[in-house]
């Protein structure tokens, strides 16, 4: 089959932060700014044919692609995109050109290595969602970590090295074990099929003991090297520790893209890999990571509410909102699933939405500390409402996005696992306290710092940049059902319901 | 003698004349010193060519010598390691001015040894062209003759490797007296007739000879020569002497394996194997990270990834052998490539080639830096470059022969070693330059080797599927 429009969508922003990387003069630091800008347009134009061309009644993987890489040892260049990559292809192609946007300006330094490295990583991001072979899943899932690490080091805040450092490592330390599994895996094929493969279909098929005990049961040990490398990018707790320095020191459009969509392929690749693969082993560990979720929403929260930097204290909301999901996909239901992957959504739209707005004031004040605002709502009305807006749609105010993935993962949770469900929805109301008091200690109390009375307000271009988010939040906040039915047919055969 | 096998030996003959001729350039004609090194590359290239023209299945010299895929296979990473290495080096010998034809006779010496080592059926054989080999090594090593580190290089390396001279052969008198035959086909022959047994001189000699070996592969415990070899080499050599020698060696030990099946004659040679390459990876892997000199540093890292080709060696058979041979394919052009950069970052000679010195060198100069960094990711074996795609072969092989606590080890060490190669990368784009901007070369030959390396290095890790069909061809010609 040799259907080219994914492998069009995934390679059209790598190539062109290559050709830019090795091709454009020095200094046409404009041209490069038009060039991304452009290409990711083309590249969301790219996935808007891809939903178009979408049948969302069929649960399979669609325009499907596949040719031979290495078919000495059963690998494949073989993509395909079900509902559940769908809606997070449109999230990435969605925010791709939001972050050139936003960071127009804000990035002088080595304008052309910042465009480049973001088009490689959305390559990156691109092929991990739609690869259907491991191998492939393998080689774009690396493929992020040297443009994050560029992004991270080189445009980065002032401990930039220690947070790219610690973020390569830790990334690392669990995909290579990833990469163990998937060699296993492959010569399980080969045992029980006679062949190598690493196709996702294969895998499917493949008998995984579930032996006795930790260390003699295959599955589990798989099912373990896998979460490892997810549990990680998610970050489930206490595995968090990388993301805080991470997010902090990355430069805005960095940290839009990690906490909007890098985050989110640790919660896909639990529901593409570990869940079918591995079900038994699924079951086995669905206390711990119920446990851990509930963990990581409660902790999040408090630690959120403990900062003093804004930035900082975004980032910890993150810790606590993929708990949330984590705690969606564990229940297993098709309700508690479905929430979970629109709550990644949702994260994708109000984190980053949160974290670009946060980068507007450090433009304009070079920091980023709580007290160092207060009474902003005088001055700046517009950005008062986007971010009051961005909260409201954080802490899932009924009307917004929010509440429609929050609700929905607490209800399709319940039946099951109450105790976690009540445990994690103190969790909501804590959230709306450490992000009010945000706002109310940013935007209301009395103006004391007398270099915050000239602040501008939002600029045309950063308007242009939050608005399309703002669209979003509304209409998943209004009308779910039109984003839930794109991957309800992929979620209901995930959950075999 | 007759003319078939002088035939079959056209390239080793090239090279073995052009080296002559260049030497006896010297001392008629020393005007074209220019031309030398692009003339040593022209020869190896021609050498290349020969070998993939004549035919790849013949037996000559009395069975001596094997003309087989896996020869030309080692012949053709040779051949390119020494054309980048002369490439490399003309610039460099320019700088230092030691532009003499000898430098470059002796590059072409040591391919020859190099070449007939790798493709020869017999023990003394194998002496004769490891010798071939090292003592052209030796006196490259120590080509700076006015310099300490250099003198102090070639110096070491010769006892060293006068020293493993001598335990090899000593391993190669007592398989001998074992098995009656220095032909490793005799072996074979023995070996399938059941006409051999595990005695105690068989182990001994067979011990010799790995740790002799293990002395040239520069792998724990008989690794302490590298650093300081490396270090004080011309770059150029150390590049060449990174790669050349352990290639053939590897495969020797290769041709050994397979002669002495070792999974039934044998037992005892895999966890020996075994242990020495979780040995150099994770010594190799963590000293590493403890240098402040790059050489130094990629000397340890030579340590470590002659681990992970163990691996494969361990998980002996198609597969097995198979990812060594693409892993020193990969070898070959990222280490070629780091060298070469290496190369130019350095104002003297006689100055530490400190990681410091490249710092903010990223914006400065950045084809050299991006080849270095794609050098590094590679090393590292993060995709899509070949370093990566090598490491899954072998891996895939010790998964597949029931050595997954070994592939465990190997990735963990990965980990590792990511932390120091990353740090290169760190130096050339996150540190700002230094105060006094250092007086950098950049000439274009080094400019064609690194990038022509790095380009193979992405292109072969995103498309390996040539690479790997002819690396099974070769593995086939030894393992059925």
């Amino acid at each position: 089959m040799h259907d080219t429009l994914l492998s069009t969508l995934i390679l059209t922003p790598g190539a062109a932060g290559l050709l830019l990387l090795l091709l454009a003069p020095r200094r046409a630091d404009t041209f490069v700014r038009w060039a991304g800008l452009v290409t990711s347009l083309a590249t969301l134009a790219l996935a808007g044919m891809a939903w178009a061309r979408f049948d969302a009644s069929n649960p399979g993987f669609q325009l499907v692609e596949q040719r031979a890489w290495l078919p000495q040892i059963g690998i494949s260049y073989s993509l395909g995109m079900d509902g559940i990559a769908l809606v997070l292809v449109l999230l990435t192609a969605l925010l791709q050109p939001l972050v050139f946007i936003s960071s127009w300006l804000s990035i002088s330094k080595h304008v052309k290595g910042y465009v480049s490295a973001m088009l490689l990583l959305e390559t990156g991001v691109l092929g991990a969602f739609l690869a259907t072979d491991l191998f492939l899943f393998y080689v774009f899932w690396e493929l992020m970590l040297i443009p994050m690490y560029f992004i991270i080091g080189v445009w980065g805040g002032e401990r930039r090295i220690y947070a790219a450092v610690k973020f390569v490592l830790f990334t690392l330390a669990g995909s290579l074990l990833m990469l163990v599994g998937i060699l296993y895996l492959g010569y399980l094929h080969h045992a029980q099929h006679g062949t190598w493969s690493f196709a996702y279909s294969d895998m499917l098929t493949l008998d995984i003991a579930m032996g006795s005990g930790f260390w003699g049961s295959p599955q589990l040990l798989l099912f373990a090297a896998f979460a490892l490398a997810f549990a990680i990018k998610v970050p489930v707790w206490p595995l968090h520790t990388w993301l805080p320095d991470a997010h902090v020191e990355a430069p805005t459009g960095g940290s839009v893209i990690l906490a909007g969509i890098l985050l989110k392929l640790g919660t896909f690749g639990l529901m593409r890999f570990n869940r079918p693969l591995f079900p038994e082993a699924w079951e086995a560990a669905t206390p711990l990571f119920m446990t851990l979720a509930v963990v990581a929403i409660i902790y999040g929260a408090f630690v959120a509410w403990a900062q003093k930097d804004i930035k900082k204290l975004v980032a910890y909301s993150s810790v606590s909102h993929m708990g949330f999901i984590i705690l969606g996909l564990f229940a297993g239901t098709v309700a508690s699933t479905q929430g979970a992957l629109i709550q990644m959504i949702n994260h994708g739209l109000s984190t980053g939405a949160l974290f670009m707005l946060v980068g507007v004031i450090y433009d304009r004040r070079h920091t980023r500390l709580i007290e160092d605002f207060g009474g902003l709502a005088t001055v700046m009305p517009a950005y008062t409402f986007a971010f009051l807006l961005a909260t409201l749609s954080s802490i899932g105010l009924p009307g917004l996005n929010g509440f429609v993935g929050e609700f929905l993962i607490l209800a399709g949770a319940f039946a099951k696992h109450p105790i976690a469900v009540a445990c994690g929805a103190t969790g909501i109301v804590l959230g709306a306290v450490y992000m009010l008091s945000l706002v109310q200690r940013v935007f209301w109390n009395a103006l004391v710092h007398e270099e915050n009375r000239t602040l501008a307000d939002l600029t045309w271009r950063e308007w242009l940049a939050f608005a399309p988010l703002a669209v979003f939040m509304v209409w998943i906040g209004v009308q779910p059902g039109t984003f839930l039915a794109l991957s309800e047919a992929a979620v209901r055969q995930l959950i075999g319901g | 003698m007759t003319s078939n096998d002088l035939l079959a030996i056209l390239p080793e003959l090239a090279l073995v004349l052009g080296g002559g001729v260049l030497v006896l350039a010297e001392v008629f004609a020393p005007s074209l010193r220019r031309a030398f090194g692009v003339l040593a590359a022209a020869t190896a290239a021609g050498a290349l060519t020969l070998r993939w023209t004549l035919a790849a299945d013949s037996l000559v010299f009395s069975a001596a010598l094997r003309i087989d895929d896996l020869a030309r296979f080692v012949d053709t990473y040779v051949l390119v390691a020494v054309i980048l290495a002369a490439l490399v080096a003309v610039p460099y010998l320019d700088r230092t001015r030691q532009a003499f034809g000898e430098f470059y006779g002796l590059l072409l010496w040591a391919a020859a040894g190099a070449m007939v080592m790798a493709k020869t059926d017999h023990f003394l054989v194998v002496f004769v062209g490891l010798e071939l080999l090292s003592i052209s090594l030796y006196v490259l090593s120590a080509f700076h003759r006015t310099s300490g580190v250099s003198l102090e290089a070639g110096w070491k390396y010769l006892v060293v490797g006068a020293f493993a001279a001598a335990i090899l052969l000593f391993g190669i008198a007592l398989a001998y007296g074992a098995t009656g035959t220095f032909s490793l086909a005799e072996v074979t022959a023995k070996a399938a007739a059941r006409e051999l047994h595990p005695t105690p001189l068989l182990l001994a000699g067979l011990a010799f000879i790995l740790a002799g070996f293990a002395f040239k592969l520069a792998v724990v415990p008989f690794h302490a020569w590298a650093p300081d070899v490396y270090q004080g080499s011309p770059t150029p050599v150390t590049a060449l002497l990174s790669v050349v020698p352990k290639g053939a060696v590897l495969v020797v030990l290769a041709r050994i394996a397979a002669a002495f099946a070792p999974a039934t004659l044998t037992p005892q040679w895999l966890p020996m194997l075994a242990a020495v390459a979780v040995a150099s990876m994770t010594l190799g892997n963590l000293v590493a990270i403890a240098q402040r000199d790059l050489k130094r540093m990629l000397a340890y890292s030579g340590i470590a990834h002659m681990g992970y080709a163990l691996v494969g060696l361990v998980a002996f058979g198609r597969d097995g052998l198979a990812g060594v041979l693409v892993y020193f394919a990969a070898y070959t052009l990222m280490n070629i490539a780091a060298f070469a950069v290496v190369a130019a970052f350095s104002e003297s000679e006689d100055e530490p080639h400190l990681l410091t010195d490249l710092a903010g060198q990223g914006w400065q100069r950045p084809v050299l830096a991006f080849a270095l960094s794609i050098a590094m990711f590679s090393l590292a074996g993060i995709p899509p470059t070949v370093g990566f795609t090598a490491k899954f072969l072998v891996f895939r092989a010790a998964i597949n022969d029931g050595w997954v606590w070994l592939a465990v080890v190997g990735v963990l060490n990965s980990l590792v070693s990511a932390f120091y190669y990353v740090r290169v990368v760190f130096y050339l784009y996150m540190k700002p330059l230094p105060k006094r901007e250092p007086d950098y070369a950049e000439p274009w030959t080094i400019r064609l080797v690194a990038a022509g390396c790095a380009a193979g290095v992405v292109g072969f890790g995103v498309l390996p599927a040539w690479l790997l069909g002819l690396a099974e061809a070769a593995a086939a010609a030894l393992v059925r």
